[in-house]
């Protein structure tokens, strides 16, 4: 695992080369490789946004709002859960609970954790991350 | 060893027996999907839970072991209950595809479901959609993965078993899939075993997809005759519609359990290699381009056998027999050639190439029999010698079974054997090259149309039963010979082939102590075997 | 009240070494090393009453002992930071911001148990956390309080950090170790058990990061201390993290046998906007909720399990009355429908229908038979499966249907059913 993360950091998804690469490198076949990466909700095998917001929708953001959230980031960024922006700027996700239910309604946002969402943060956070070159998803 | 109560029936099983083993050396039966003896422990289908007296929680059978003092109870109403409750957890996303799938008649999710009355659905939801449905993942196997119950036999048969490492499960939860490594494909010499373990419909095979249902099908025990393996088989052949499927009646043969031999496996070569049984047979005496009767086939052999005997000329007798034989035909040639024509030139080594070998079933000597044919016939001429003599003219009489002349010898060689050769006999089963060059060709059965025995590589003695009657006018090899030395004058008369055997037993030493009854349907080794 | 395992919390550059050694920062480790043996350090740990803080409450000095000394095998700590019980937090705080007082906890229960070698598991998306515990290990690791003959003394100890990839399953302490062998977080059958056939075939103690955490305090203050700071049989404070309609959403130390009632209204301030409590759950997602009248049970591992629910993660998430509980039940079963592993068939299966069939009842299409159904489905997950996986689906879920059946049965009353009007005619 310690090697998948490695990769995607660097080329943002892990592609079947990679996968074929790492089970000859450490000896394992490819196809439980593959399981690892399928099952594991953190590996991408397909590209994702340059901004990517991973959504919490369990119970304690559930309480405060997170669909609301979710349903806002799908009006402003004009696409659903598991898209990308057409533009490859953004994309978004919604999981299950991030541990960081003190700042609920919150998201993760590429490394970091943005909590207490509501409309006006989340217009910050689009805008913030529309010119990466200033920012690096803060 | 430890001594322990099942169902209120004791047994003393080895230490590290889990209560399953011993269930099944009692003869009690307990339902399971992802447990199979020949494959590591799972426990995730949850199927086998048993009641262990002393134990809150239920166990599952195949991972527990045993105790010494243990009760199990594998039908107290709690186990009914949570039997009942798995199947329903299983059914909620299985497709009831019952109508349109293979495995029906043979399904163990029909078969517990049946026995266990899970007969009212509580289901009024959608069931999870999966990616691939009647996918091929490989020449010999069709996928559905939304049929798949996930228990993972197929894993751990390609990591453990062939060690090629195809299947995986990916995604988790009610999204997980099993399925090949994307662009992969099941293709190893041993990939039509996943479809026998398959316990559902998941994985089946592509050349039985759609052919018969299982419930018209007979079961015959038998040994492949693809090479010196000898793995143990089942022949299924449709016994109830003969006006299907072209007059075919083997519809496709299935591995049968023989821990010493092939255990619950057979290479896909041997698996698929059936259709010869009904295609391109033999079916009629023929000489030259006609079609003659038995008894003008016999006469035709013994005018020119009759004077090779009496004028004691049978040094120009040649004779090609076969390992393909069993037991009991080349004892009869043995019996005929050797000692009633004594002086043919006799051998069963006819130059083969060694085929496809590895080192789990395959064996490279594609003949059924060479064991046993080494220990009855007594070779004076090797083969390569006698067909020489039969292309310079020394030989009146050519005697082959079964062998492809053309195709070791090319068609020259042969058609100077057809010239120069008084009577060129071929008798077999399926029509080859050495055919059209013969001038007699005379029918017999296949292995599936006899009983009889071969000998393996292990030096093992196998039965094999006869499924249905020769095919058209064909004959057991050694009931051909009979006939032929009947008209002779010298008749060689047994009732059956276990007459055969006993002869076989009474006359050659390593076979002594063997009958039918006790070689059954596990085989026995030969004994005291010199060098 | 004595803080003890937030009591650097809130101090400026409270993870680095420097502060932590200011405040007495690995004395209690060399205390244990130099003057006490591993067997004292267990009995020290064992008369604490410390119980495993990750959820089980398992008295961790047992779980200590567990490990077969005679056994040649190497010996493993694994740090179970996967923290994805919905409703916890706490060991967040501890990682960014005390990562110290684990390293030590880690040095010290790893002489008790003979290892040398540890491994934290931390979820993959506490980037923070990772890279903040990496750097304390870097720190300890250049101070000689890791790596080769520590502190002057003759022990070595080596710790690794390995990050998670987004599986809840993986805070189950089998399928942790699985992920830490680089396969898919499946749990493992049991027995053997992992204090005997752990990580790679050796014994292994998985322990959670706040149990760990206070370990330290326990051998510099002494077991008798700590026992006494919480109730019988369930020693020292907990860190409680409350979330959900409460004013004040944090983590707060607050000792074992504090009420639930004391910490929702005194110490998370209440629910806000005036209105009334409905439910709580008290220990993580997978605790059974619990109703207004039972707001005074003691918050120990003993007393909530005698009133049928568990004191779990300490993950206590607050409902008020405009929460409808049938939407909080679907949530719930989303949860475990999302995150169950697969591996075994009554909960595979179970979770996703559970789910399907509460959000049917949620969004007003199911029938009557629909409800009549769940709880029989919904108990017929636990207790049959591979894992407690299985069991948190049943105990949970099944809690809403049980204590609030009246909000599910006026769900089916708004499902228009057509074939029971009267005046259709079927042609």
């Amino acid at each position: 695992m310690p090697l998948l993360h490695c990769v995607q950091e660097k080329e943002g998804l892990i592609s079947p080369e990679t996968e074929k690469d790492l089970a000859e490198y450490l000896s394992v076949p490819v196809v439980h490789v593959h399981e690892v990466v399928s099952f594991y909700h953190l590996f991408h095998q397909k590209k994702i946004g340059q901004c990517h917001f991973s959504v919490c929708q369990t119970t304690a953001c559930a309480l405060r709002g997170a669909e609301d959230v979710i349903e806002y980031i799908q009006e402003r960024l004009k696409i659903k859960p598991g898209e990308v922006t057409p533009d490859g700027k953004f994309s978004f996700g919604i999981v299950e609970c991030l541990g960081a239910c003190e700042l609920a309604p919150m998201m993760q946002c590429n490394k970091e954790y943005k909590g207490f969402l509501d409309k006006k943060k989340i217009d910050e956070l689009i805008s913030l991350n529309s010119h990466p070159e200033r920012s690096e998803g803060s | 060893m430890p001594n322990l109560t099942i169902d209120g029936k004791q047994i003393e099983v080895p230490a590290g027996t889990t209560i399953i083993q011993a269930a099944d050396k009692l003869g009690i039966p307990i339902p399971r999907y992802c447990y199979h003896p020949a494959l590591p422990v799972s426990g995730n289908c949850r199927i086998c839970m048993v009641e262990v007296e002393k134990q809150p929680k239920l166990q599952i059978a195949c991972y527990t072991p045993v105790a010494d003092g243990m009760v199990v109870k594998t039908n107290s109403p709690k186990v009914l209950e949570v039997r009942k409750t798995v199947l329903e957890f299983l059914l909620v996303n299985h497709p009831v595809d019952c109508p349109v799938c293979d495995q029906a008649g043979e399904c163990k999710l029909q078969d517990y479901y049946m026995e266990h009355g899970q007969y009212d659905s509580r289901l009024s939801d959608v069931k999870v959609k999966k990616e691939k449905k009647a996918f091929s993942i490989g020449p010999t196997v069709m996928l559905d993965q939304e049929r798949c119950i996930l228990c993972t036999r197929c894993v751990r048969y390609a990591d453990t078993i062939t060690k090629t490492h195809e299947f995986g499960v990916f995604s988790r939860g009610d999204h997980s899939q099993l399925d090949v490594y994307p662009g992969k494909q099941l293709d190893n010499n041993y990939s039509g075993n996943v479809v026998d373990i398959c316990p559902v419909g998941a994985l089946t095979d592509t050349d039985f997809r759609f052919k018969c249902r299982v419930w018209y099908l007979a079961q015959t025990k038998s040994v492949c005759p693809g090479c010196s393996m000898g793995c143990n088989i089942t022949v299924e052949w449709d016994k109830s519609r003969p006006h299907q499927h072209k007059k075919a009646r083997v519809m496709r043969l299935k591995p049968r359990h023989n821990p010493e031999v092939n255990d619950y496996w057979i290479c896909d070569k041997g698996r698929y290699n059936y259709h010869f049984i009904d295609e391109n047979r033999i079916q009629h005496p023929q000489l030259n381009n006609d079609l003659i009767s038995w008894e003008q086939a016999i006469d035709t052999v013994v005018q020119v056998l009759k004077p090779l005997k009496d004028l004691k000329r049978t040094n120009r007798i040649g004779v090609l027999a076969s390992a393909q034989l069993t037991n009991e035909d080349l004892f009869v040639i043995r019996k005929f050639f050797k000692e009633t024509l004594n002086g043919a030139h006799l051998d069963f080594k006819v130059s083969e190439k060694p085929g496809d070998s590895d080192d789990f079933l395959m064996k490279a000597d594609k003949n059924p029999n060479t064991a046993g044919a080494a220990q009855i016939i007594q070779v004076s001429t090797d083969a390569a010698q006698i067909v020489q003599k039969a292309r310079a003219g020394e030989i009146d009489l050519l005697y082959v079974f079964g062998h492809d002349l053309a195709a070791l010898y090319g068609k020259e060689a042969l058609y100077q054997i057809s010239k120069n050769v008084k009577l060129f006999v071929f008798q077999g089963s399926n029509v080859n090259g050495s055919c059209s060059y013969a001038h007699l060709n005379l029918p017999s059965s296949v292995y599936a149309e006899k009983a009889g025995t071969f000998t393996n590589c292990q030096q093992k003695v196998q039965r094999i039963w006869p499924a249905f009657l020769p095919m058209a006018e064909a004959k057991a090899d050694w009931e051909i010979l009979s006939l032929i030395s009947a008209k002779l004058g010298a008749p060689i008369n047994y009732k059956d082939a276990q007459e055969i055997f006993k002869d076989i037993a009474a006359t050659i030493s390593p076979f002594s102590e063997m009958t039918y009854d006790k070689i059954s349907d596990k085989g026995m080794v030969l004994k005291n075997l010199s060098s | 009240m004595e803080k003890i395992v937030t009591r650097h919390f809130g101090q400026e550059n409270s993870h680095h070494l420097d502060n932590y050694r200011q405040d007495n920062g690995y004395e209690a480790a060399r205390k244990a090393l130099t003057q006490m043996t591993p067997a004292q350090v267990i009995d020290e740990v064992k008369k604490s009453n410390l119980r495993g803080l990750g959820g089980a409450g398992f008295p961790t000095g047992t779980k200590w002992s567990f490990i077969p000394q005679a056994n040649p095998k190497p010996k493993y700590l694994v740090i179970n930071g996967d923290e994805g019980e919905p409703g916890t937090f706490k060991d967040k705080y501890i990682f960014e911001q005390d990562p110290h007082a684990l390293l030590e906890g880690i040095i010290i229960t790893c002489y008790a148990i003979g290892s040398h070698k540890a491994y934290i598991y931390i979820r993959g998306e506490y980037i923070k956390s990772l890279e903040r515990v990496q750097a304390a290990v870097d720190e300890a690791y250049k101070a000689n309080f890791l790596g080769k003959g520590i502190m002057g003394t003759g022990f070595d100890i080596d710790v690794v950090v390995h990050p998670g990839a987004g599986a809840y399953i993986c805070g189950e302490e089998t399928a942790l170790l699985e992920s830490l062998e680089g396969k898919k977080g499946f749990p493992r059958l049991k027995p053997p058990f992992p204090a005997v056939i752990g990580l790679f075939g050796c014994p292994t103690v998985i322990n959670n990061v706040e149990t760990i955490a206070c370990v330290p305090p326990i051998i510099n203050k002494g077991a008798e201390w700590y026992a006494k700071l919480g109730c019988e049989k369930n020693g020292g404070n907990r860190l409680f993290c409350v979330s959900g309609h409460v004013n004040k959403p944090g983590v707060y130390e607050l000792p074992n046998g504090t009420t639930l009632r004391e910490i929702i209204y005194d110490h998370a301030g209440g629910i806000p906007n005036g209105r009334k409590l409905k439910a709580v759950i008290p220990g993580g997602i997978s605790a059974p909720i619990l109703t207004p009248d039972q707001l005074d049970v003691k918050m120990d591992f003993d007393s909530l399990k005698a009133i049928g629910s568990m004191a779990g993660s300490g993950g206590i998430i607050v409902m008020d009355d405009t929460t409808d509980m049938v939407w909080a039940a679907m949530v719930a079963a989303r949860f475990f429908a999302h995150e169950s592993c697969g591996q075994c068939s009554p909960c595979r299966e179970g979770s996703g229908w559970v789910y399907r069939n509460v959000k049917k009842l949620y969004h007003g299409q199911a029938r009557e038979h629909d409800l009549k159904n769940l709880p029989g489905i919904v108990n017929n997950i636990g207790g049959n499966t591979i894992c407690a996986f299985g069991d948190a689906v049943s105990m949970s879920v099944g809690s809403y249907v049980s204590k609030f059946r009246s909000e599910f049965e006026a769900k089916i009353q708004s499902t228009v059913i057509l074939s029971e009007a009267k005046d259709l005619k079927v042609s």
